[in-house]
């Protein structure tokens, strides 16, 4: 496709000129240098993340004029038994509330995309009109709710809520991925014999197995950055990491040190995730 | 589907109906115990006078709306500054998001390095990216007032100025949400189907006229869906900016989704912060119904 080429082409045509006068290579090096510009750009906190999790204590405030690094920040943040079980459980809660989400809203998105009346509009009305309401007009409700139910600082009390929140967005885009299928399929399963269950399970489902799996990564990925609910949902029971995280440099003094080297460390699962999900998440995502 | 069983008898209707409600069953009842029955109980709240301790529940009315609808505060500062937010950060990353997918659209080697590296604000939780970033905007110990000492510069205190912190914020949101702009954008380009750029290449229109008459308006109804998800969510931005400002300096860069949270657990007043949040949801609401039309219509008119 020769469009891309705009984006370097766009500002006026005298530029064009100008670099294809300047050098055959010229129009290439520029454009490798814009790259590289917008990959520092974007790496920058991160690669200060980093730097700062490879500072001793005493070093942090100086990030920028010191030459010492050491490892230690990792061994301690490792050593400590909340920042582990705080690991464990935001991966516990990330893993089940994508299946939970995913399982949840397949149906649902299937129901928006094959059926039209009264019954889907009400639906949709529903899920967009509650998708508007801002997150602190009902978190401390939940807190409310999850204690009537006794679910409070447990996996179910913070899982249900996330499942919850990601209802609206995903019946949205399921309803995009299931409008891109055909449905004379699963019309044709039907007349030889196949129940509704059995057309939207044997025939629609599969087909949307590559928008599935882009949602899963990008939901995985949502519900183990989240905060607010985190921080809100849970107490001592259920340490998650990204509460854990911020509590390094909000109540427990301002250990950057620490804070950064944990922050490393939940990066990495991200970044697996990322790396070897990209491509799938690109595959889904192409309607 | 609808219509071979519209001609059958009133017992396969029911037989649809029964199938459409258990296919949303299971989502409907997860939302009602854990966004609906929340909402309503603190949209109930805001119509009593309700403190977090002092909850006495008499009914009041309309006059926790009527106190939000006559605050100064909240209609020139904070509508002003949640709408300037929203305009200034989707266009700022649709823009951005949109130059990243059509140069990654392109075949050039180190791709695939350059798009990780442009999905990376995406692995990192926004709460530690905004930490990580109000640390480096430090007027002290900042990375970025360091690195302006030495090119010769002022030093400034970021944070403590209007203007410097709300660039901050918007650059920070910009930062996060560029990559999510670009991967659906990307995902969107490639699914373009490839004859009409055959056919602007064969007619030799040039690299700008290709992209303004064909794949802007092929790309129209992925950005049109794009924008409107995004403005909602950034009009009810909250932790990113409740972290590197807090609202401030004094409340210059409040927006609604903070003016509700400070009212709610500073002021502990309960029922004026839900009446808030209730006006924030409306507004956005019917916005984002405006902005969905318009822009679908915008669809419309480029076919």
């Amino acid at each position: 496709m020769s469009a891309p080429a705009t984006t370097l082409a766009a500002p006026a045509s005298e530029s064009t000129g100008f670099f294809a006068a300047l050098a055959p290579g010229g129009k290439r090096a520029l454009f490798a240098l814009t790259a590289v510009a917008i990959c520092l750009l974007f790496a920058f906190p991160v690669f200060w993340l980093v730097l700062t999790s490879l500072r001793p204590a005493s070093g942090v405030y100086y990030v920028h004029r010191g030459t010492e690094f050491t490892l230690d920040n990792f061994s301690e943040v490792l050593s400590q038994e909340l920042v582990l079980k705080a690991l464990f459980n935001s991966f516990a809660i990330s893993t089940l509330a994508t299946v939970l989400s995913l399982g949840v809203t397949a149906t649902s998105g299937y129901m928006l995309s094959r059926f039209r009346g009264p019954i889907p509009n009400a639906w949709f009305s529903l899920i967009y009109v509650f998708r508007c309401v801002p997150y602190v007009a009902w978190v401390l409700p939940l807190y409310f709710v999850t204690q009537q139910l006794r679910i409070f600082d447990t996996y179910w009390g913070l899982l249900l809520p996330h499942v919850a929140v990601h209802i609206c967005f995903f019946s949205w885009i399921m309803k995009g991925f299931f409008d891109g299928i055909d449905p004379s399929m699963e019309y044709a399963a039907m007349i030889d014999g196949c129940s509704r269950w059995g057309a939207f399970w044997r025939v629609a489902l599969p087909s949307a197995v590559p928008g599935l799996t882009a949602l899963a990564i990008l939901c995985w990925l949502f519900t183990w950055n989240e905060f607010l609910f985190a921080l809100i949902l849970t107490a001592h029971e259920t340490p998650i990491l990204t509460v854990v995280m911020a509590q390094f440099v909000h109540e427990l003094g301002m250990e950057w040190n620490l804070m950064s080297a944990t922050a490393v460390i939940a990066l990495v699962p991200a970044l697996v995730v990322t790396l070897f999900g990209q491509k799938y998440v690109l595959r889904g995502l192409r309607v | 589907m609808h219509r071979v069983c519209g001609s059958r008898v009133a017992t396969s209707m029911n037989e649809k109906t029964r199938f459409m409600l258990a296919l949303i069953a299971p989502a409907a009842l997860v939302l009602l115990c854990f966004q609906i029955v929340p909402i309503l109980t603190g949209a109930n709240a805001s119509f009593r006078d309700w403190t977090l301790h002092d909850p006495k529940g008499t009914w009041l009315g309309f006059a926790n709306y009527l106190y939000v609808l006559r605050d100064a505060d909240f209609i020139q500062i904070v509508l002003p500054n949640t709408f300037g937010f929203m305009a200034a950060s989707v266009a700022c990353s649709l823009v951005l998001g949109l130059l990243l997918a059509l140069m990654l659209n392109k075949r050039f080697s180190g791709r695939w390095l350059v798009q990780s590296f442009v999905l990376l604000p995406l692995m990192v939780a926004p709460v530690i990216a905004a930490i990580m970033i109000r640390w480096m905007f430090n007027d002290q110990f900042g990375v970025v007032n360091a690195i302006l000492e030495a090119l010769g510069f002022e030093p400034l205190a970021w944070l403590t100025q209007r203007w410097t912190a709300f660039f901050v914020i918007l650059l920070t949101d910009i930062w996060l949400w560029t990559p999510w702009f670009a991967l659906i954008l990307l995902a969107g380009l490639q699914s373009l189907p490839p004859e009409p750029f055959e056919a602007a290449a064969i007619d030799a229109a040039g690299a700008w006229r290709t992209f303004r008459y064909i794949t802007l308006p092929m790309l129209r109804p992925v950005m049109a869906v794009c924008v409107v998800i995004r403005s909602i969510d950034a009009f009810r931005t909250f932790d990113t900016i409740w972290t590197i400002s807090g609202g401030g300096p004094a409340r210059a860069t409040e927006v609604f989704s903070i003016y509700a949270y400070v009212e709610s657990f500073q002021f502990l007043n309960l029922a004026r912060g839900s009446a808030a949040a209730v006006i924030g949801a409306i507004i956005i609401v019917v916005f984002a119904m405006l902005l969905y039309r318009m822009l679908n219509r915008f669809v419309e008119v480029s076919r």
